[in-house]
Parts: C-alpha cells; sequence; structure tokens
C-alpha cells in the first residue's frame, strides 16, 4: 500500500491539526499520483485546494515527490506509484 | 463607537480592542499566515478572514463567535474554459484565482449573499456564507474585459464593491485596471461608468478610454448613496450622481497620488486620503505622514499631521487600509511598514498603536 507523506506547512491544516507542526504520514490506495492524491482527498476533502488549482494542476508552488524524484508535468497526474511507494507532498522553498 | 478594528496584515489577523481612550492589540488570529482581509458582516455577526496562502491557494474562513472559531468556505474558482487577456499585450491563458481582494456582504435583505472580486478580474457571488461562490458572468462576459489589464499585480482586479444601501440588486465595482461597472439587477447585467476619469498613464488618445482607468479604490456615502470618491492612480475624483460624471479634483496637498480613501458615512462632502510621492516612488511626500481631508466637496483640504510621524516615515497605506466607522469620527490606517494609526475626532488629532506589526493590508471596524 503506499503512503503518503504531507509536509507540515500542509499538513497544519488538516481538520484537527490546529496548526501543530510536523509531518504527516498516512497509508492510501492508488497505482498513480493521481489516484492516491484521489484517495487522500476521499479522507480530507479541503486538502484538495491546497494541493491541486481549480484546474486540477499540482499547484504551482507545491511539489510532489514520488520515491524521490519530483514529478514532471504538474498537470499529468498518470506518473505510476509502485505498491509501497511514497508520494511526498511539499511546498517549494520561499520564505519572507 | 466601534468595539474593535480588525487588522489584516502579512503574518495574521490583528484585533484591536478599546482602552483608554485608545487602541491595543487584544486576540490574534491565523498568526504567521498572509491575511489579505477581514470582513465583519453587519447583517449576522460573522467574521470572515481572507488567506493568501501563497503555496497553497487562497483561502477562506468564517467565525461566528468573533474569532473564537474558524470554520473553513469555499474560495471562488474559475472554470476550464475561462481565460484572461490583457490590453497590454498578455497572451491569454486559463483563469485561475490569485486573490481575493474584497469581499463585501449584501444587502439585509440578502441573507447570506456575500460578493468577492478576485484578481485576475471575476466577481464572484456566494448566497450561502461562502460555502459556494459562482462566477457573475455578466460581468465576465463584457465586451472588452480583454482590454482591462493589471495594476501592480499581472492581471486586473476588483477591489472596491459598493452595494447600494437603498437597493441592493445596485452593484458598483472598481478595478485596477478596468473602470468603473454598475449593475442595477443584481449582476445580471453591467455599464461601464468610469466616464470623467482621466488616465495619464496611457497614450493620450485613450487617456479618456473609461475601460482602462485605474481606479485605486471606490468608496460610497452610505446616507447619501449617489456620491463617491475614488483615489485613482493618478489622481483624486468624485461623483456625485452614482458616477458616469466623475470629476477630476487636482489640487489635493501634498500629492494627489495615494491608494486609501474613506468617506464619512453620512456627510458625503467629507472625505480622507493618505497621499504619497507618486506613482514610481510611493512613499510619504518629505517622508512626512499626513492624512488629507476635505469637508467641502473637494474644494479645499486640510493636511492632518498631530500625532503622525514628522520625519523618517516611509509608511505607504494600501487601497484597503484606511477606515472610518459607522459613527463618523473614528477613523484608523495601517502602511506597509506596520505602522497603526487611529482618531476619535475626524483625523484632527492621531494616536500611533504601541505595536509593530506586520505589514498591514487591511482595516475594518466592527461592533
Amino acid at each position: 500500500m503506499p503512503k503518503v507523506v504531507l509536509a507540515s506547512a500542509l499538513a497544519r491544516w488538516l481538520p484537527g491539526a490546529q496548526g501543530a507542526s510536523g509531518e504527516v504520514s498516512l497509508d492510501v490506495s492508488g497505482a498513480t499520483v493521481g489516484a492516491v492524491l484521489d484517495d487522500l482527498f476521499a479522507r480530507h476533502a479541503a486538502l484538495r485546494g491546497y494541493v491541486l488549482d481549480e484546474h486540477g494542476a499540482v499547484r504551482h508552488h507545491v511539489a510532489v515527490f514520488v520515491d524521490g524524484q519530483a514529478i514532471v508535468d504538474k498537470r499529468r497526474l498518470d506518473q505510476p506509484v509502485a505498491p509501497g511507494g511514497e508520494v511526498y507532498v511539499m511546498q517549494a522553498l520561499s520564505g519572507g | 463607537m466601534a468595539a474593535r478594528i480588525l487588522v489584516s496584515t502579512r503574518k495574521g489577523l490583528f484585533e484591536l480592542r478599546r482602552v483608554d481612550g485608545g487602541w491595543t492589540v487584544g486576540a490574534t488570529h491565523f498568526l504567521g499566515d498572509n491575511v489579505a482581509l477581514a470582513m465583519a458582516d453587519p447583517r449576522d455577526g460573522a467574521w470572515y478572514a481572507a488567506l493568501d496562502l501563497g503555496h497553497f491557494g487562497n483561502k477562506l474562513h468564517r467565525s461566528d463567535d468573533a474569532g473564537a472559531t474558524w470554520v473553513e468556505c469555499a474560495v471562488p474558482a474559475y472554470g476550464d474554459g475561462d481565460t484572461v487577456g490583457t490590453g497590454d499585450g498578455k497572451p491569454p491563458q486559463p483563469a485561475a484565482l490569485k486573490l481575493i481582494w474584497s469581499l463585501e456582504a449584501g444587502g439585509a435583505d440578502q441573507p447570506g449573499r456575500l460578493w468577492a472580486g478576485t484578481i485576475p478580474g471575476g466577481l464572484f457571488r456566494s448566497d450561502d456564507r461562502g460555502d459556494a461562490w459562482q462566477l457573475v458572468r455578466g460581468l465576465w462576459d463584457v465586451p472588452g474585459r480583454s482590454d482591462w489589464f493589471g495594476g501592480g499585480y499581472d492581471w486586473p482586479g476588483i477591489h472596491s464593491i459598493c452595494v447600494d444601501p437603498r437597493d441592493a440588486r445596485c452593484i458598483r465595482v472598481a478595478i485596477s485596471c478596468g473602470g468603473v461597472w454598475r449593475s442595477d439587477d443584481d449582476g445580471t447585467t453591467w455599464r461601464q461608468t468610469a466616464d470623467g476619469m482621466r488616465a495619464a498613464y496611457m497614450p493620450p488618445e485613450r487617456a479618456h478610454d473609461p475601460a482602462i482607468q485605474d481606479p485605486h479604490r471606490m468608496v460610497q456615502c452610505a446616507g447619501a448613496p449617489d456620491h463617491f470618491w475614488v483615489q485613482h492612480h493618478n489622481g483624486v475624483f468624485h461623483s456625485e450622481a452614482g458616477g458616469g460624471d466623475w470629476q477630476e479634483i487636482e489640487d489635493v496637498p501634498p500629492s494627489a497620488f495615494g491608494f486609501a480613501v474613506a468617506v464619512h458615512p453620512r456627510d458625503p462632502r467629507t472625505a480622507w486620503f493618505v497621499p504619497a510621492v507618486k506613482d514610481e516612488r510611493r512613499y510619504p511626500v518629505d517622508a512626512r505622514l499626513v492624512v488629507a481631508r476635505t469637508r467641502d466637496g473637494g474644494a479645499s483640504f486640510q493636511v492632518l499631521r498631530q500625532g503622525l510621524p514628522a520625519q523618517d516615515a516611509y509608511d505607504l497605506v494600501y487601497r484597503h487600509a484606511l477606515a472610518v466607522d459607522d459613527a463618523g469620527n473614528g477613523l484608523v490606517f495601517g502602511s506597509t511598514t506596520g505602522g497603526v494609526w487611529t482618531s476619535d475626532d475626524q483625523g484632527d488629532r492621531w494616536r500611533m498603536l504601541d505595536a509593530r506589526l506586520p505589514p498591514v493590508h487591511a482595516v475594518a471596524f466592527t461592533g
């Protein structure tokens, strides 16, 4: 079963997190990035708008890694995810 | 007398409370997050906070207990076929929400109704307190929208929404840079009402084109709703007939440039501005922070400085960062360098908030 890891900047917006920091890891189902994210959003619907824009693409300043490799096309989420794979969702680095 | 001021900043929403004739920082909300604006709905007391989270997009939160708890609402969203192109030559591209730039309550007879103005130029309507939003097609589809362009941002945006207190189906919006538009049928049809404005930044033959005017902020007098004031990119404009008859007021001391304007809730001839060195520089003239006030419809102005920094002040006041209370005596403004000043006497005397806040985007009085 693949795993999704949400970086702390994202996990703090999960219901019940109340701003607490720290990564959150969830076991999910799905054989592609899109299917894995859909399963994530099925459990946490509000997260969809944090990860994807209104057209379904990964947000410009959000990065998605599959087993350590960033997805190359944020509008195509059909990249395969292995049964034991890890999908890491994080914010692109910036500050201020 | 307003009991609270909501100050929306780059690093959170700050609640100011009254103490000993002045104000102090009370509760904080969304500390560390970029709060673009906050709105207190006078109809049901709900508070709304629009967050611009950068990486994770724009969010809207609502509180029914004066900030004790918040729930996340929906945000305006553009459809797959919606595109935005601009009159300054940027090629069309899919429209996506960049910023919730204005948020206003509908009429007392429209419970649940909210209007949201956005970058890149869409006006959205909710009839359920922000749980769902619909793009106002009547304005989005007006011929010539592709002539609009951004002012300070890449894309055009709606920063001012005036719901007529006599008839809430009458709505006016001001757009940077797309002029002033009016609907009399609850947003179904729209017409341009920026005639009389002048754009000094355009080629001369386009200077009076209403569709490319850059009103920085538009306000309506609640007690005399045909009267409007606009702080425009290159001047101050006043209307006494509901728009379309804008008169330019050129002699605003110390400068006709600025972003913010507030109008007295009952006396339409009284308005306040926070001037700055024009256009390319954008800091107070001679680094002295002042407020300009007219009491006679712009025929004359007083430069108000008592209690404001007289030197070395580089505070810029954004378009939503000046407000007047319902009584017409209380004023507040906040700056890009995190200063907040309040007045209880229409600006004659000012008091600086004893705090160093993050950059201020918006201020609002509430009960």
